[in-house]
């Protein structure tokens, strides 16, 4: 149970005056899953990772399943390739939904009957073993579409209804008393999976603690997935706009779903493979909270010899990555500095498990 | 990779919370976003939220799986 307990990451803010001057974080303990699956046929792992990881079990299980395929060579059809994305997709806006209400809208009962609601549709999605995209699954999308308008999500521009809690909470954010200071910005894409699976083969764990792209550490996620996509300028980068682009993808990702969940007009690289070798190969795949990398080497018997994995947090949490800078240099009001850390936490990943301190240092 | 965590629902509370028991120690959660939950019942629990409702014996199972990964963690310092 200590593994469970440890699985936070621990966040020290030190202020001069109101000022960020430094923040600090120390990772969270990586469960140790290259042990626990070294010697073991695939099959039997991917019952395993539902029961540790259920915030994105279908996207680990993908992740596994084709990075061991491409090791074995095995060629999966068309069919098989859209039920596969349609699951990532569903999981990923369950997943964006429970991140609102975790993050945002915790005290509003209406808001969580509603999202109540989307995940009992969402449930029925995932549980589908029909892999093709019929007229039950569109109706099943109709009702979440419904759903979402209760909670006065209804445009695929990612405007929310004026006067809806969502709202509120957006213009709470606007407000609040965070004065960043402007910071570059860079998101990790598909471009970038070639280049992190090498190092997540030569350096393994010491990578996937600490990662970084030539000494940059981008940003993965809603936000940075709409960056990418629209090709915006990243500015400004608070926690409003990161609300404002996690609605807009669960709005968007909905509306692919009610047109048929087409591989063709689905969005670049929710699932990629890369054969690297004989009997190994890797997998990306885009889930919620950003990109994840599954890496495999199997033993002339198929079972698995070699497991490495890095999860999006280690990027959107890491020492030198997007939550620092979005704080350092921050003015934060004392009163309102705690709520104010808090969102901007909550922006990157609503459901991450965390512990936050303030320490005091001399003027900076 | 957030890990969710076995629990048994001791005690419903008002406004969609709950007291729990996860391996001994009691705690406090909301259950908003799970549907009819009754003292009793199993549930994954993350940061403080039941995510969803799980059988007994997969609940056993996955408090083994925690435990056989935890002796085997390590921090990097």
């Amino acid at each position: 149970m200590s593994l469970a307990a440890q699985n936070k990451i621990d966040v020290t803010v030190s202020l001069a005056a109101d000022v960020v001057a430094a923040i600090e974080i120390l990772p969270r303990v990586r469960p140790p899953l290259a042990r626990l699956f070294a010697g073991k046929q695939a099959s039997l792992l991917l019952k395993v990772l539902p029961r540790l990881f259920a915030l994105c079990a279908a996207a680990q299980q993908t992740a596994l399943l084709s990075a061991v395929e491409t090791a074995r060579d095995e060629v999966i059809n068309r069919t098989t390739k859209q039920h596969r994305i349609a699951l990532i997709v569903i999981e990923r806006i369950a997943d964006l939904l429970r991140g609102l209400f975790v993050g945002h809208l915790a005290q509003d009962i209406a808001s969580a009957a509603a999202i109540r609601s989307v995940m009992r549709g969402m449930s029925g999605l995932l549980g589908s073993a029909q892999p093709a995209w019929g007229s039950a699954q569109r109706e099943a999308t109709a009702r979440i579409v419904a759903a979402l308008n209760v909670l006065g999500m209804s445009n695929e521009g990612g405007a929310v209804r004026s006067g809806s809690p969502l709202a509120l909470r957006i213009a709470a954010l606007d407000e609040s008393g965070l004065k960043s200071i402007p910071a570059e910005h860079s998101f990790l894409s598909v471009a970038d999976d070639l280049n992190i699976i090498k190092r997540l083969l030569v350096d393994g764990a010491k990578f996937c603690y600490c990662p970084d792209l030539d000494g940059h550490v981008p940003e993965t996620g809603p936000w940075a997935r709409q960056m990418t996509r629209d090709r915006l300028s990243p500015s400004p980068s608070g926690a409003a706009e990161r609300l404002r682009a996690r609605i807009a993808e669960a709005l968007r990702l909905c509306a692919w779903l009610k047109a048929g969940a087409q591989i063709d007009s689905a969005e670049h690289g929710i699932i990629e493979r890369y054969k690297l070798g004989p009997g190994r190969a890797a997998a990306a795949v885009e889930c919620a909270r950003g990109r994840l990398y599954h890496a495999v080497e199997l033993d002339p018997q198929g079972r698995i010899s070699r497991f490495e994995f890095l999860a999006p947090t280690e990027w959107n949490f890491h020492p030198r990555g997007p939550l620092v800078r979005s704080l350092q240099g921050a003015v934060l009001t004392a009163r309102r500095r705690r709520d104010a850390v808090d969102a901007v936490i909550a922006s990157l990943d609503p459901c991450v498990g965390f512990t936050l301190n303030f320490r005091e240092v001399g003027d900076a | 990779m957030c890990l969710s965590v076995p629990a048994k629902i001791a005690k419903i509370l008002p406004n969609d919370m709950a007291i729990v028991s996860i391996d001994g120690i009691s705690l406090e959660i909301s259950i908003a976003l799970v549907d009819e939950l009754e003292v009793g019942d199993c549930v994954l629990v993350h940061v403080g939220y039941a995510l969803a409702k799980i059988d007994p014996t997969e609940a056993k199972r996955t408090l083994e799986l925690l435990q056989e990964l935890g002796s085997a963690g390590e921090r990097r310092s």
